[in-house]
């Protein structure tokens, strides 16, 4: 539903009840002159020889007026209707009463009878009316006037009891006896068409009125985003001002700039992720052909008959083995890339996990002529962290030594405790080492940009990299140096957990 | 015969390959291509069980939780995800080891070896590793049955070193366990040691040198 529609509604359905609540009171107040103004009437015509005739005759006496009153004692009901009823119009007539009838003032209506009753609330004469009990209680609670009425609005019969001032004799009470005028009985007071309309017509003219400016912003700010939206977020919103709509505008250009920056982020990651993904994709397609070449080299040789060279093979091996160590590698550093949350904390036994490493390299050191051996102290070491990073960490530190090295060289891995409640886990070689100067800059390459391509000469990039960063997760020092041997020495030193 | 392995694993060339490793390295293997729970006491015919994590149909570590009811046969799982949470949840079921996929035949033969070794304890006091006897409670050393006589750090040293058989020991731990504190330990003091030892003993590399790191007890061929 539009605005204007929801608010003229909503302006209307809030006039009707006070229109009809102000027709409500119009009517009591209505009613409530009419029985002053009889009351008075049977006054009035009481002490102006209406007792004497009364108590003359009180077994027949019943009046109903034929002169008028004495002027200026009789008012038309409801002559004095509240002034702002003036305004929306000519008070109300009492049906069946005419309009002003003479000199001295209406009469009132036909069929108005007086009956009197003695200070018992008796009647003397046959004729007059049995006394309702809610006016007889009434003047036995000492009230001047009663008035009954069987509905409401002007046409109802109507009874009002009346106190005279004398109070004694046969005719110390007369009743008015109001008769039922003609014409249909109202059920709802009938509301005058200028008491609801006009005020509701002025209203709604009002809310609309005011409404027509909100709109028209609204309608603008609607068109500004739908602008801002489609241009992908470039620019920014306008609209300006210091109303509710304003703070509105200013809210849609602030959650604009918050996507915008956002898309760039992502734009910027994906990006990231591309390039990535296009060195890892030229990281493993060397070594896959490097295999296909030599898986080639060995299916000739076997169809000629030939013996198959042991060195092939071997190089078969390593290739299949890096393109192993590489995806491991690239799995760690997407973990490591993606934060804490997708980092385990748990123990992790070093002992074992050493000879996890071991195992998984012996076979490509066999292959290439180089001793790898270990030591690790008789309990296991305990730390807490993730036990795929930390292997992968220690496996790459050995693969580099394994791998670098030349055929009759060795590589010893060695796990100790320190004093002072802190292990070291030595990996060390009689390779060719890393010159010092270099040192440094090999474990802070990042996966990035050229720096995955990890392959050629010295390509210790990616798996150190990822050793450093395990190293830093769990808070461990990775320390690079030239062994007693010749070669490079790789250590992890770390902190053990307080024994419990 | 070697000791029975029962594999189960969906991939028939990776299967198929284990499998001859398996029987190469003088193991009993059987082979199932598709996971389904064993029955009460079938497990107790097999020395070590290796389990596929990610099979057609059903979930590994169903079959692992399932077996772990009845039975501690150990078990060793194959995945090809290299995931800490799923390595956590296996061994929390019970799984004795863990091995990712690719891995080399050599390095899984040896993982099931040592499975299998480990809950032999060496625990008695008389050593045996080759021809050599370490008797721990009496201090005599015997190599093919003839006695050899030896210093007190001498047998300390053997001794230490007969404890773990196969496993490399670091100098300096020998140095700072071994040698009398008393004298001046220095790992050149160590060496002299180990050479008289080693000329006690005979022929044969009982005391081999491990490079990097120090020395280890072999079986006393000619490695």
């Amino acid at each position: 539903m539009k605005l204007r529609m929801r608010l003229a509604l909503t302006t209307v359905a809030v006039a009707i009840p006070v229109a009809l609540c102000m027709a409500w009171i119009h009517r009591a107040v209505e009613a409530r002159a009419l029985e002053t103004a009889l009351s008075e009437y049977a006054l009035v015509h009481m002490l102006s020889g209406g007792r004497e005739r009364c108590e003359a005759a009180p077994e027949s006496w019943s009046s109903e007026p034929r002169g008028p009153p004495p002027p200026g004692e009789w008012k038309e009901p409801g002559s004095r209707p509240p002034p702002e009823w003036r305004s929306g119009g000519p008070p109300p007539l009492p049906p069946g009463g005419g309009g002003p009838g003479g000199p001295g003032g209406p009469r009132p209506p036909r069929g108005t009878r007086l009956f009197a009753y003695d200070s018992e609330l008796s009647a003397r004469n046959p004729a007059a009316p049995r006394l309702d009990a809610s006016l007889v209680e009434a003047m036995r609670r000492g009230q001047d006037v009663a008035s009954l009425s069987s509905g409401f609005g002007m046409r109802e019969p109507r009874r009002i009891l009346v106190r005279m001032p004398w109070g004694t004799g046969p005719c110390a009470f007369v009743l008015v006896h109001w008769p039922e005028r003609s014409g249909p009985r109202e059920k709802f007071p009938s509301i005058p068409l200028e008491f609801w309309l006009f005020p509701s017509v002025l209203a709604l003219a009002g809310v609309l009125f005011a409404l027509g400016p909100v709109v028209g912003r609204l309608r603008q700010l609607t068109r500004e985003v739908r602008t801002f939206v489609g241009s992908a977020y470039q620019g920014s919103i306008t609209l300006r001002g210091n109303d509710e709509i304003s703070e509105l505008a200013r809210a849609f250009d602030e959650a604009g700039h918050e996507v915008r920056s956002q898309m760039e982020l992502k734009e910027k990651r994906e990006q990231t992720l591309r390039s990535f993904l296009e060195n890892t994709t030229h990281d493993v397609m060397i070594p896959l052909t490097v295999l296909q070449g030599h898986l080639a080299e060995l299916q000739q040789r076997a169809a000629r008959g030939e013996t198959v060279e042991a060195s092939v093979v071997a190089a078969a091996s390593q290739e299949a083995h890096y393109m192993a160590a590489l995806i491991h590698n690239l799995g760690a550093a997407a973990r490591l890339e993606a934060g804490e949350p997708s980092v385990q904390r748990a123990p992790v036994d070093l002992n074992a996990l050493v000879e996890r490493c071991i195992g998984r390299h012996r076979p490509i050191a066999r292959g290439q002529g180089v001793q790898l051996d270990y030591a690790v102290p008789e309990a296991p070491v305990r730390v807490i962290g993730d036990d795929t990073l930390i292997e992968q960490a220690v496996s790459n530190v050995i693969y580099n030594a394994v791998r670098y090295n030349t055929r009759g060289g060795h590589v010893a891995v060695v796990l100790e405790r320190l004093p002072s409640n802190t292990f070291r886990l030595r990996v060390l070689d009689d390779g060719p080492g890393i010159p010092e100067n270099e040192l440094s800059h090999v474990v802070e390459r990042r996966v990035r940009g050229d720096a995955a391509r990890t392959r050629g000469p010295g390509g210790h990039g990616l798996g150190l990299n990822i050793a450093w960063r395990v190293s830093v997760l769990h808070d461990w020092r990775l320390q690079l140096g030239p062994s007693e041997y010749g070669g490079l020495q790789v250590d992890f030193l770390g902190e053990l957990p307080p024994p419990s | 015969m070697g000791e029975r392995i029962l594999l189960i694993e969906d991939d028939p060339q990776l299967g198929a390959q284990i499998a001859d490793f398996l029987g190469r390295a003088g193991f009993e293997p059987t082979w199932w291509t598709g996971g389904r729970p064993l029955q009460p006491g079938e497990s107790s015919a097999y020395g070590l069980i290796i389990l596929d994590l990610m099979l057609p149909g059903t979930y590994g570590l169903d079959i692992l939780r399932q077996l772990r009811e009845g039975s501690d046969v150990p078990v060793l799982i194959l995945s090809a995800r290299n995931d800490t949470a799923d390595k956590v949840r296996a061994l929390k079921l019970g799984a004795d080891d863990y091995m990712t996929k690719p891995f080399w035949p050599e390095e899984l033969v040896e993982r099931v070896r040592a499975r299998l070794r480990r809950p032999v304890m060496q625990r008695q006091s008389l050593l045996e590793i080759g021809a050599l006897q370490v008797d721990l409670q009496s201090r005599e050393v015997r190599v093919e049955g003839k006695p050899v006589e030896l210093t007190r750090v001498e047998f300390d040293l053997l001794a230490a070193l007969a404890k773990r058989p196969g496993a490399a020991v670091t100098r300096q731990w020998l140095v700072e366990n071994v040698l009398d504190p008393e004298r001046e330990g220095s790992e050149r003091t160590l060496d002299v040691h180990v050479s008289r030892l080693r000329r006690k003993l005979g022929p044969g590399k009982h005391v081999e040198t491990v490079w990097g790191i120090g020395y280890r007890l072999g079986e006393g061929g000619e490695t």
